[in-house]
């Protein structure tokens, strides 16, 4: 690597980019060197996406310097990027569904023969993707394609151009942890040749993982860059917020109280009537914040529905504040005091149509004040929306209008707000800051911490295990169903739930 | 790196001028489009046009008449409104209407003279209530508990409905059908003590519950308990079961309510104008004019009322243009102008369309961000 590592392949000087009369890259500075995986750091709208678009030739900039390989350049359009070997993975990928991975490959590209055959051509796409580790059917139809399988397909497209830089657009967002490792591996067998990757992230341990070295962005200024193994995390994340941040964590808590929320021996069905939930125990205590881990499709989502009556168990118990509600409806759930921050916001969580107001009443509305009788009280729902909105610093809201168009961080404020008014006995969590930048994060966890502090038991089911074990005490991993380890907190560590994740059981699992 | 002429980018809420002046304006176009079809076909669409407000408009009999025509359709619009606000796709308010006008009928020969009219009326009404829900049960029950599709089973029943009227008056000797002229088969009269009294020239007070009954359903929908959740589930069942909230009988109960009013559009209109359960007065397809005046309401059931009463002006106009040489379906080209200028008038609501300010990468950057 060291060969490398004093040519530059693409240097930015002072570059200038508005939409609008807003600058979304101000004066920005970055250089990239041959044979390195260079991390770019930022909240959402820090600029990253615009400064990754012009170097892919997507759009230019309006001044500063682009030094392509020692020399001036300018790409007008992606084909020209391509063509001197600078290729981006887009977040929402460009691939023809309807087509076979092979074809993908071959489209568009500029030096392959007419001639080519079919066979030849899936050949060409198998041995590509078992030399990088991004093994995938090259007969298989995008459609058929997980979406991981589809963001393999689109590095393979680059590598089948031979691209020499590949700026990826926070490619981990969609993957399981297994498959970000997955890609890490690549992207360092990649950087290894002498080829360069753009890894652009707001997550600070992947960051620290995989990169050589980091700039970090916010309101489209270069406010940082170094070499990955001299930052500290800590002060990324505050090069990226702007100010001194600390993501909260738990402190071990003394108030740990009686049991609120057991199962026992859970077992609930799956969409296919299969049995996705096998046999689940545990009980979560007043003022304790438990943790599941699991890869995605390992029966999070059946054990949150058999806990919040969307689906009822055809086995086992819960037992919420010593009351059995394993066959309650959910609306008696709720009464009872279960709160629910399901995963998807807008496809559950909230009425994408309905105005703030409605959907923070959503769960109270059934009684007074809210309603009387048969009727509802609509003053009632704008003075509970106007107290919680102001409460909960939930931003972007306009009356009338409906609650889709806020941000993903105030949606989930305005989630979370909701279920906590409620008062809960137990809350039930699903990757609370999926998809967050860290300032919402921030928000998130602390509100999840409260709850904790107020002595609500919290199930946090959450694939991203940075956000556990900051939360958790005491961690739980789910593999295929069952529980396959639990740990305190203090003994659980990445590499052991990774591996417990991946189905290899632990020493003493109970 | 294509430029586009113009950029069509998501509106959060559209003004209420805008909202307003759609519809108004597609009438103006659908009129504009009419009257050059008019002067191409040879016709002058001034004569026309001034023959129907004329008609419809121009005399406190036009007037009354005019209402009586918007009245079924007050009703029939108010039942698509409800239930394509639901994502219910309720087509069959043709069926609901006859099957409706149906038990209307036979509740008022059932009863025959001898009950007096405090009665008599009100079960009358309530019965095509009562036909038109259980006409619409028989889509609602298996949509909701078996997944079959509303729009395909409603719209059969539609004909089974028609057929079922037309049997019963022409191909049977049924209580429904007058004896007294056997050779010319025609729906047996109601009793006067099963008909709604009229107030305004032949307008009855029909017209004014049907009113009534259209705010009330916006009442339903949008100020109680049982209409909160009914807009949940139709803003999203999933978010409606997480909030606990019974998705199955929403449905089925914006489902029954939607062929209620419908039922009680048939009632209303066999309990007043036509008197009977005459075929041919009935065919006349309200149900699915129902659907543009919802359309055209935007599917607000309180703007049901003005929009029934510019479809009904339309129906009343058709007849008279005969009489100037004119096809009398010059009014329903009429309506279908204005139905197709309404639904795309309906882009330019939720959509904002302007000329691109600088580069076409700036929009995808806004899109994206």
């Amino acid at each position: 690597m060291a060969d490398h590592a004093d040519t530059l392949a693409v240097e930015f000087r002072n570059i200038d980019k508005a939409f609008y009369g807003v600058k979304a890259n101000d004066n920005v500075n970055f250089d990239l060197r041959r044979g390195e995986v260079h991390a770019l750091l930022g909240e959402n709208g820090a600029g990253k996406s615009t400064l990754c678009s012009i170097l892919a030739g997507l759009y230019r900039p309006d001044a500063g310097e682009f030094i392509f390989e020692g020399t001036p350049a300018t790409f007008k359009t992606p084909k020209d990027a391509l063509a001197a070997g600078v290729g981006m993975v887009y977040q929402h990928f460009r691939l023809v569904s309807n087509l076979t991975v092979a074809e993908n490959l071959a489209l568009g590209h500029p030096k392959l023969s007419v001639h080519i055959s079919q066979e030849q051509l899936e050949e060409e796409a198998r041995q590509l993707g078992e030399e990088y580790g991004l093994p995938v059917d090259p007969k298989a139809r995008i459609w058929q394609l997980s979406v991981g399988e589809q963001q393999r397909v689109e590095i393979l497209k680059l590598l089948y151009r031979d691209a020499k830089v590949l700026i990826l657009d926070e490619p981990t967002a969609v993957l399981t942890p297994q498959e970000s490792q997955q890609l890490f591996k690549t992207m360092r067998q990649l950087a290894a040749e002498g080829r360069s990757v753009i890894f652009v992230s707001h997550k600070l341990y992947e960051v620290k993982q995989v990169s050589d070295r980091v700039t970090v962005l916010r309101d489209g200024k270069t406010v940082g860059g170094a070499e990955t193994k001299d930052a500290e995390p800590r002060d990324l994340a505050r090069m990226m917020v702007g100010r001194e941040l600390d993501l909260p964590t738990r402190d071990p808590n003394p108030d740990i109280g009686e049991p609120m929320l057991i199962a026992e021996d859970l077992r609930v069905a799956g969409d296919r009537g299969l049995e996705a939930v096998k046999g689940v125990s545990f009980e979560v205590r007043r003022g304790e914040v438990l943790g599941i881990c699991g890869v995605s499709g390992n029966g999070q989502r059946e054990l949150a529905y058999g806990l919040t009556g969307l689906r009822i168990p055809s086995s086992g118990k819960v037992i919420l504040d010593d009351e059995d509600i394993t066959k309650k409806t959910v609306e008696q759930r709720i009464d009872r005091g279960i709160a629910y921050v399901p995963q998807s916001r807008l496809g559950m969580g909230l009425a994408p149509g309905l105005t703030t107001e409605e959907n923070l009443a959503l769960k109270a509305y059934r009684k007074p004040p809210f309603s009387n009788g048969p009727m509802l009280a609509p003053g009632v729902f704008k003075e509970n929306g106007t107290k919680l909105i102001e409460q909960y610093d939930i931003r972007g809201v306009r009356p009338g209008l409906p609650i889709r168009l806020l941000s993903g961080g105030n949606l989930q404020k305005a989630l979370l707000a909701r279920e906590v008014e409620l008062n809960p006995k137990a809350l039930i969590a699903r990757s609370p800051t999926r998809g967050l930048d860290v300032g919402a994060t921030e928000a998130v966890r602390n509100l999840v911490l409260d709850e904790r502090a107020k002595g609500t038991a919290v199930l946090l089911i959450s694939e991203d295990l940075d956000e556990l074990l900051a939360l958790s005490d005491r961690v739980l991993v789910l593999y295929e169903g069952e529980v396959v380890g639990r740990m305190p907190a203090e003994e659980a560590t990445p590499e052991r739930l990774g591996l417990l994740m991946a189905g290899h059981r632990d020493e003493g699992a109970a | 790196m294509t430029t586009r002429r113009f950029i069509v980018e998501p509106r959060g809420l559209a003004s209420t001028g805008l909202i307003l002046a759609v519809p108004l304006l597609s009438v103006l176009l659908a009129v504009i489009v009419g009257a050059i079809f008019l002067a191409l076909t040879g016709n002058s669409p001034g004569e026309v046009y001034v023959k129907m407000l004329d008609v419809s408009f121009g005399s406190s009999r036009g007037i009354s008449e005019t209402l009586i025509s918007a009245t079924p359709l007050i009703l029939t619009g108010v039942a698509a409104a409800v239930a394509f606000k639901m994502l219910v796709w309720n087509i069959g308010a043709e069926g609901q209407f006859l099957m409706g006008a149906i038990f209307a009928a036979g509740m008022g020969i059932w009863l025959g003279d001898g009950s007096p009219a405090a009665v008599a009326l009100p079960l009358v009404i309530i019965a095509g209530a009562i036909g038109g829900a259980f006409w619409a049960s028989i889509s609602a029950v298996p949509k909701v508990y078996l997944g079959t599709n509303e729009i395909i089973t409603t719209l059969m029943l539609n004909f089974i409905a028609l057929n079922f009227m037309n049997y019963l008056i022409f191909g049977s000797s049924s209580p429904w059908r007058d004896p007294l002229v056997p050779q010319f088969p025609s729906g047996r009269p109601i009793p006067d003590s099963g008909r709604i009294p009229e107030f305004f020239n032949r307008l009855d007070y029909g017209f004014i519950v049907a009113c009534l009954l259209a705010i009330l359903a916006w009442f339903l929908i949008s100020k109680t308990r049982w209409g909160f959740e009914v807009r949940v589930v139709g803003d999203s069942a999933n978010t409606a079961r997480y909030a606990g909230i019974g998705v199955p009988q929403k449905i089925l109960g914006v489902f029954l309510m939607s062929g209620a009013f419908a039922g009680l559009a048939g009632s209303l209109y066999v309990a007043g104008p036509v008197g009977a359960l005459d075929p041919r007065s009935l065919d006349l397809g309200l149900g699915f004019t129902g659907i543009i005046v919802a359309a055209l309401a935007r599917l607000n059931p309180v703007a049901v009322i003005p929009v029934a009463i510019l479809m009904g002006a339309l129906n009343n106009a058709g007849p008279a243009l005969q009489s100037i040489q004119v096809p009398a379906a010059t009014v329903t080209m009429l309506q279908g102008a204005i139905l197709i200028f309404a639904v795309a008038g309906e882009f330019f609501i939720r959509n904002r369309v302007r000329r691109p300010e600088k580069r076409l990468e700036a929009l995808e950057e806004v899109s994206a961000a």
